[in-house]
């Protein structure tokens, strides 16, 4: 899993990297798994066999297929795509054909992109061919649903023979294309590129973008829009960053619930800041959910948040999203911006345990205490609600999020632990556990190649409210050093 | 003029506007909840009623007759007051017929954009008064989404009627529903539009039914105008029912999204969908052994499969002696089960006829929790407290470890799609708690009724979806063991209130004739229909104490 990367001291690389993958754990899933697709649900022949009958279930395979020139934004829908789907407990996996050609031309000059140059297209055919190979390959699990196939495809042949070869396989195909001739937006598109592309890695900035640009001229001389000669295929055609949106042939669920997810996805550069909320009085006393007043630190972190965030933020415009409960109202109430508040926002409902503290848990309820531990992410409070419980209330803030552009939310431990995964990619074995000190600030910045973070601590002690799984109830003052504990671990950087 | 079925059933039901409540089997779509009350699987609540991300929406629906309008309006009002928007539909046909009277015939030149004076001065009418109605549920009952349901022709008028919600601060979109397949079209005629008495009579042939219906619409309606690129207007077009779609400006809202979605997975074909229960198991009461079938449960599967094939057979011949077609065939039929063991077994005779079986994981049953294999009396011993709070809110209360209603209306969205998407006749055989939540969203029911929703295992619930509202009928399973019949013996026994329970609906306290176990048709019909689980009356027996 990518949050076991090490992480480097300052801006740590996000989670994705070419052909990550996220295997949600799914074996203790309650029988409601959560827009998980209705194929493929008998895995390995377990229940089929164990019922029977010769009855199975279908298998329902889909090859995401991107189209469109470079600087579209493809790679960024793509692991956006992948990332969306392992929060849902779908499994996918993106190829990504530029990964498979580097290893054979690491760093290709323009001219290796025209296509008169025989030997480049050669390569680039390979390329292709071996990543469909994996592919095929990795379908072969029975818990492997959706593959994502990004490169330009650019050409209808190459297309075709993506299909003919995915049919042959019995995987459905389904082409999105992102079609943009917005300068601004292909323009930034193209800086962002050429700062995170590996293809550009340690070469100079300008003559990158250089570069860049001129490889793209030699796409589009080829380059073939998905048109009516293509109809009988089942594609997605976002035109201007969903301005329009042509969508052809869906065939199930599954895809539908894929081109969803795309239309309310936007490609311009943008981020998003979390925070808890202040120290609250219950934070002090140790007790859980309640509806509690910030403590007098906590007040303090939310006179100095305004400054913290513009330090960070600079002018840009932003909204402020709160929860409806008293203590991120309050943390926010100094923020010079326009609040929403959201219902979807609130903590995790502990249910019976609501106004606990971890002690009484342990002491009240040990075995639901311990089966907490066993299996956080499905372990729901009596009475309340699970971290999936979580994740499907959060549904509608991930849409609104990903249509929006500059936010910064203030919320509470359990929802920033998921809202922080989905962009992360972090297990569902491990996102429950994750460490979010108080009084801390993080900026996620989607990019192509990654999300990137950066945490900014304000200089205003609290307790801790992170609990170590297995441990008993800490209830520790000050902020302890994060890196020695959760995942994923990433060092709080103090920014100037 | 443009739905001849609205025409009909609106004529069948004089009190049309008043009517806020729907009667007999037919579903309650059309009628405003009389009370706040959370949808079936809406994800959160606000004191608004209004969900916040979106603000209030008109969706106008564009395209001549026999495209899908109404269709297509309905199940997106049954969609989206599912998931917790108030929704509700306004048919400009409704309106007209309200002005003309039910009988009288349409002006001839209605529909002409050089209308005699007199007809623009009626369709003026007709449209204020319509848009008054809608203005009014959007700004003073707190209504999120109105569904303007009317042919919408011009491109002017169009963006007029944009302009004017605008000035309200109302975004509309348009939903066209176009067809470059004329088959699609003369199948949607034939199937809906020439039911209507008109077409009745020996002179008539399908066919002829057909063109003349055609050939009248192109009459009354010779001026359309597609939504086109240029337009700035939010509007989806569902090209050939839906197996292409155009979404334009429409990526600012949440809601419009997810309307797109559910477009997405909706066609307009007709089929039928059939509920039964799974056949009685060996291990009788438990949730978490998957037990096989007992000898009881298989001769249940075959007497269920034969009287369903029998039923469908004798529907075929029905339609023949109506005057259909020699060769009319039936749809393929697709069973659906749960992935356990009892749900697939029963399918397992109709495997055997030939007809295709899939499982979905989805449809297993609402989880018990620790009240699994309790009596009621035990439950009440063990959980008082959990007694209480059911009895309040049986929809959305959970006994400990246990799932409520609305977690299993949630995790059968993506049933409730695949539905929607299925073009074959379908047969789901599932626990009763599952059917019930199907059976709810299908007919519109309140999230307070779904719950006491009764399913007996002697009876097929046959469900027509159609145009303007859905149907549901009862075939009764023959030879069964009286036994076997009564309500699900392996859920739990709590949720029915003690008599003197207030109904919801109205009608719905009267207590029922016999023991309980099957309905009787009429006194159902004059009851309120919906299939409650002893309304009013004593528990259900309990097979163990």
């Amino acid at each position: 899993m990518p949050p076991a990367v090490p992480p480097p001291t300052s801006v740590p690389q996000g989670p994705i990297e070419d052909g990550d993958q996220y295997r949600p754990q799914l074996g203790r899933a309650p029988q409601g798994d959560f827009m998980r697709p209705t194929g493929r649900t008998l895995r390995a022949g377990s229940e089929a066999r164990a019922n029977g009958v010769g009855v199975q279930a279908e298998d329902t395979r889909i090859c995401v297929v991107m189209v469109g020139l470079p600087a579209r934004g493809k790679s960024l829908i793509a692991q956006k795509v992948v990332r969306y789907l392992g929060w849902l407990s779908i499994t996918a996996k993106c190829f990504n054909v530029g990964s498979y050609r580097r290893t054979n031309t690491p760093n290709p000059s323009a001219s290796f992109f025209d296509t008169s140059n025989k030997e480049g297209e050669r390569l680039r055919m390979a390329a292709a061919e071996e990543a469909v190979k994996d592919m095929v390959k990795w379908f072969q699990s029975p818990d492997n649903l959706i593959a994502i196939l990004d490169a330009t495809n650019s050409t209808k042949t190459r297309r075709r023979w993506i299909k003919d070869r995915c049919d042959a396989e019995g995987i459905e195909t389904l082409f999105v294309e992102s079609k943009c001739d917005q300068e601004d937006l292909i323009m930034a598109n193209i800086k962002e590129v050429k700062l995170t592309s590996p293809d550009y890695e340690g070469q100079d900035p300008e003559e990158a973008a250089q570069d860049f640009r001129q490889r793209i001229t030699m796409y589009e001389r080829v380059y073939e829009t998905l048109d009516e000669d293509e109809s009988d295929m089942t594609y997605c055609k976002i035109i201007n960053v969903g301005s329009q949106v042509i969508i052809n042939r869906i065939q199930d669920y599954l895809q539908s619930r894929v081109v969803y997810y795309l239309m309310n996805l936007h490609i311009k550069p943008r981020s998003i800041w979390i925070s808890r909320h202040g120290e609250s009085e219950y934070n002090l006393s140790g007790q859980i959910g309640g509806d509690a007043d910030l403590s007098a630190r906590g007040q303090q972190y939310a006179k100095m948040l305004p400054d913290l965030v513009s330090k960070s933020a600079g002018d840009l415009p932003l909204t402020v999203w709160t929860s409806t409960l008293k203590r991120t109202a309050q943390t926010a109430r100094h923020l010079p911006y326009e609040k929403l508040s959201w219902k979807a926002l609130d903590e995790l409902d502990s249910g019976v345990c609501d106004g606990l503290t971890y002690a009484d848990i342990e002491e009240k309820y040990p075995q639901d205490f311990k089966a907490r531990d066993e299996d956080k992410y499905n372990y729901r409070y009596l009475g309340g609600e699970s971290y999936r419980d979580v994740v499907i209330r959060l549904e509608p803030i991930i849409m609104e999020l990903e249509r929006s552009e500059n936010i910064l939310i203030v919320t509470h431990q359990a929802v920033l632990r998921c809202i922080y995964a989905y962009f992360m990619g972090s297990s569902q074995e491990k996102s429950p556990w994750m460490e979010v000190p108080l009084h801390c600030l993080i900026k996620l910045t989607p990019r192509a190649y990654k999300t990137e973070e950066e945490r900014m601590v304000a200089n205003v002690p609290a307790v801790s409210t992170w609990r170590e799984k297995g441990s008993a109830a800490v209830h520790a003052e000050a902020t302890p050093n994060p890196s020695a504990m959760g995942t994923p671990v990433i060092k709080p950087e103090e920014k100037a | 003029m443009d739905t001849l079925l609205t025409a009909d059933l609106a004529a069948k039901a004089p009190n049309f506007r008043d009517r806020r409540k729907s009667s007999t089997y037919v579903d309650a779509i059309h009628d405003l909840p009389e009370k706040e009350s959370m949808a079936p699987a809406q994800l959160y609540s606000t004191e608004s009623g209004r969900l916040f991300h979106s603000g209030r929406i008109v969706i106008a629906t564009v395209g001549l007759p026999a495209r899908g309008k109404t269709h297509t309006s309905v199940a997106l009002a049954r969609y989206l007051r599912w998931l917790g928007v108030k929704t509700h539909i306004f048919h400009l046909g409704d309106y007209r017929r309200e002005f003309l009277g039910s009988d009288a015939a349409v002006p001839e030149d209605y529909f002409h954009v050089n209308a005699s004076t007199q007809s623009v001065l009626l369709r003026n009418k007709v449209i204020q008064r319509c848009r008054q109605d809608i203005l009014r549920f959007l700004n003073h009952e707190n209504g999120q989404i109105a569904i303007y349901d009317a042919v919408n022709p011009l491109a002017t008028g169009r963006r007029a009627l944009a302009k004017e919600f605008e000035k309200q601060n109302v975004h509309t979109m348009f939903i066209e529903s176009h067809c470059t397949d004329e088959r699609i079209i003369e199948e949607n005629v034939r199937s809906v539009k020439i039911s209507s008495p008109d077409y009745k009579g020996p002179g008539w042939t399908p066919d002829k039914a057909v063109r003349d219906y055609l050939d009248r619409i192109n009459k009354k309606i010779p001026h359309f105008e597609s939504m086109e690129a240029g337009e700035e207007a939010s509007y989806v077009k569902l090209i050939n029912a839906g197996e292409r779609v155009v979404v334009n400006n429409c990526s600012h809202n949440y809601l419009l999204n997810r309307i797109v979605f559910y477009l997405l997975n909706l066609h307009i074909k007709s089929r039928q969908i059939y509920f039964c229960r799974a056949g009685t198991t060996r291990d009788e009461d438990s949730y978490k052994a998957d037990a096989s079938l007992s000898t009881e449960g298989e001769s249940y599967s075959r007497k269920m499969g034969d009287a369903l094939v029998a039923h469908r057979e004798s529907e075929l011949q029905a339609l023949v002696a109506a005057g259909a077609p020699e060769s009319t065939a039936l749809k393929p039929l697709t069973v659906w089960t749960s992935t356990r063991r009892r749900t697939v077994e029963t399918a397992e005779y109709l495997a055997s006829l030939g007809y295709r079986v899939r499982q979905r994981s989805q449809m297993s049953q609402l989880n018990p929790g620790v009240c699994e294999k309790m009596s009621e009396r035990k439950i009440r011993q063990q959980f008082p407290e959990e007694v209480a709070k059911h009895q309040q809110d049986p929809y959305h209360h959970r006994y400990p470890r246990a799932e409520s209603y609305h977690d299993l209306a949630v995790r059968l969205e993506p049933i409730i799609l695949e539905l929607e998407r299925e073009q074959n006749d379908v047969l789901i055989i599932a626990h009763e708690s599952v059917l019930r939540v199907l059976y709810g969203y299908l007919l519109a029911c309140s999230a307070a009724d779904i719950p006491n929703l009764s399913f007996p295992r002697d009876e097929i619930i046959e469900i027509i979806p159609a145009s303007y509202n859905n149907e549901s009928k009862r075939i009764h399973i023959p030879g069964l063991p009286q036994k076997i019949v009564p309500a699900s013996p392996e859920d739990i026994k709590i949720p029915v209130p003690q008599s003197g329970a207030v109904s919801p609906m109205s009608g719905l306290g009267t207590p029922q004739q016999g023991s309980g176990a099957r309905t009787p048709e009429p006194a159902a019909k004059e009851s309120g229909g919906l299939p409650l689980r002893n309304p009013g009356g004593a528990p259900p027996a309990d097979p163990k104490s």
